[in-house]
């Protein structure tokens, strides 16, 4: 068996990289996938250590956190269509009305 | 076979608001009523809520009395009924009460979607309040997913502004960011301890010693940022001015207290009730985030143009103070403070929607220019709750602010504590400027009175801000009452 150690370390570069590509991309769209991206990294770290602490608990909550992150595309998705319609852009350069 | 211990006390002001959303719901698309109607149904789940969780402080304060610990524990511990998680929902309820009743206009001015919006804020109270109730990490990430979710959706509301759109984006991928870390958090601290509920992080640390604590500290760390940025503390605050900006202005005030309080009450549980033992890690941190906010704040809100991005900026001073109160390892001065600030708040913003129109994103500082001469009771009510905010004696701001650097002091972080006095002075500058222009300016344009409702919610915002100022005890004795356990 490989060591749940490994797991939570691949689990915690990917979560680096999700966030930091959620800062580094402008394109709305791409920051949602970041998102997803870093909650996945959060899935594989409860799965590994569920596994290593020999517990289920952690593997339960993976579902739970599944569900959450169906919810979050639900409402993200709609809130990119409905400024899409307005703008035609999904770079969040151009929304920048609010700002003093 | 184990029966699982249901204890329904324990979540029935949830279940009322959550049925009360989807009988709105339901309502509306069977037989499309006016929204007043529909008022009636959030008004009904309210008073039920209100009534179920006053049934639960009189159950935990008579368990207390009899030592019998355990029947707070509902649903196998999942679910906390502590004196803590009462005194949240009661400030959740009532800012939900005022947010209705302040936000009105602006939800019957949507029409056919003014339904959703209702349920929209009786969902988002549900979530925060099993939120702060919850004694199980992944619950109260569930909780919190479930107000922050409703939230996003109810800042872009009005669809056809392009602000709102703006806000709402904004407000979701800083708000999902801040979510996605603090499950991190959450999933590490698990990974160091094997536990997700709080109380059992603490029974786990009482009887280990951990040699290796690299991880807990990370996890503790990532709660730490993920909460911050749903309370606006700085620097997780660049989120909260734009968010607050572009909003529909009859739902900010509700959008901005009720994060507040839900995101302070989660802080100090998972530190103050499940990690005493790593105080001496997360106190200076919790010390460094209270000193960037209340400076970060009070200068920022100095130099706006616009009442709402002042209030934002000044939010995440007060998000400083409040922290304040943390450091020490205590909470009756953050709850105080918590409960008083949201009553400011909500009723600031009533104000500003009754200024500028609820559905409006602009409320430009000028729109306040001679405002005493176009409606004089909107005017004093707005200084009265600035005067609050920034905490001049005999205002509950004042009573808030002296609990929290008393117990600040009493922890040890002098420094801190004169750092809140002197940024407090920096308060009032701004503060002070709005009142000035509302008082001695002149003013050309009309002002349409105010509804009903908007006139009930800042009259009680206005009676509770005086109320506390001179009469703080009752409150404080509730505050000091709800320990968690």
């Amino acid at each position: 068996m490989i060591d749940p150690g490994l797991y939570m370390a691949l689990a915690a570069v990917l979560f680096t990289i999700g966030a930091l590509g959620l800062l580094v991309r402008r394109n709305a769209l791409v920051m949602f996938m970041c998102i997803e991206l870093m909650l996945n990294a959060v899935n594989l770290t409860l799965i590994s250590a569920g596994r290593a602490l020999n517990d289920i608990n952690g593997q339960v909550a993976v579902f739970f956190i599944l569900v959450v992150a169906a919810a979050e595309v639900v409402v993200g998705l709609a809130i990119i269509v409905s400024i899409f319609r307005l703008k035609s852009t999904a770079s969040v350069d151009e929304l920048s009305e609010l700002r003093g | 076979m184990i029966t699982p211990e249901i204890q329904w006390i324990a979540i029935l002001p949830e279940i009322a608001l959550a049925a009360g959303a989807a009988a709105v719901l339901l309502i509306e698309v069977q037989w499309k009523p006016a929204a007043n109607r529909l008022g009636w149904v959030a008004g009904i789940s309210f008073a039920l809520a209100m009534a179920f969780t006053i049934v639960q402080w009189l159950t935990a304060s008579d368990a207390l009395a009899v030592g019998q610990i355990g029947s707070l524990l509902g649903f196998s511990g999942m679910v906390l009924m502590d004196g803590f998680a009462v005194f949240g929902r009661l400030a959740l309820l009532a800012i939900m009460g005022l947010g209705l009743m302040s936000g009105w206009r602006f939800v019957t001015g949507l029409g056919r979607r003014g339904a959703e919006s209702i349920a929209l804020i009786l969902l988002a109270t549900a979530g925060f309040s099993i939120m702060i109730a919850s004694n199980n990490l992944v619950m109260m990430f569930l909780g919190l997913e479930v107000g922050s979710i409703s939230l996003y959706v109810l800042a872009g509301m009005t669809r056809d502004t392009s602000r709102s759109d703006e806000a709402a984006m904004k407000y979701f991928l800083l708000g999902s960011f801040a979510s996605a870390i603090f499950i991190y958090g959450v999933a590490l601290l698990y990974a160091g301890t094997g536990r997700f509920d709080v109380l059992g992080m603490r029974g786990f640390f009482s009887g280990v010693i951990v040699t290796a604590p690299a991880v807990i500290l990370i996890g503790i760390a990532l709660v730490i940022v993920g909460l911050g940025f749903k309370v606006s503390a700085a620097p997780f605050h660049s989120w909260a001015p734009d968010v607050y900006q572009g909003a529909p202005a009859g739902i900010t005030g509700y959008m901005a207290a009720m994060a507040k309080v839900a995101g302070f009450l989660a802080i100090a549980r998972i530190l103050i009730t499940g990690l005493p033992q790593y105080e001496q890690s997360w106190a200076p941190v919790l010390a460094g985030v209270a000193a960037l906010s209340m400076a970060i704040g009070a200068f920022m809100a100095l130099v706006q143009s616009d009442v709402r991005r002042l209030l934002a900026y000044s939010g995440v001073a007060h998000a400083g103070f409040i922290m304040t109160g943390l450091v020490g390892g205590t909470f009756t001065g953050m709850l105080f403070y918590v409960a008083v600030y949201a009553l400011q708040l909500v009723g600031a913003f009533a104000i500003v929607a009754a200024v500028s129109g609820s559905a409006s994103s602009a409320s430009d500082i000028d729109d306040y220019r001679g405002l005493v001469r176009r409606s004089p009771v909107l005017a004093v009510s707005l200084a009265v709750l600035l005067l609050g905010m920034a905490g001049l004696p005999l205002t509950s701001g004042f009573v808030a602010k002296f609990g929290v650097f008393a117990e600040a002091w009493a922890g040890g972080f002098e420094w801190l504590v004169i750092l809140g006095v002197l940024t407090s002075v920096v308060t009032f500058a701004f503060y002070l400027r709005v009142i000035v222009m509302m008082f001695m300016e002149e003013s050309e344009s009309d002002l349409a009175a105010p509804s009903t409702p908007v006139r009930w919610a800042v009259g009680l915002a206005v009676l509770g801000t005086v109320l506390f100022g001179i009469l703080p005890e009752p409150l404080l004795r509730l505050a000091a009452d709800a320990f968690p356990l």
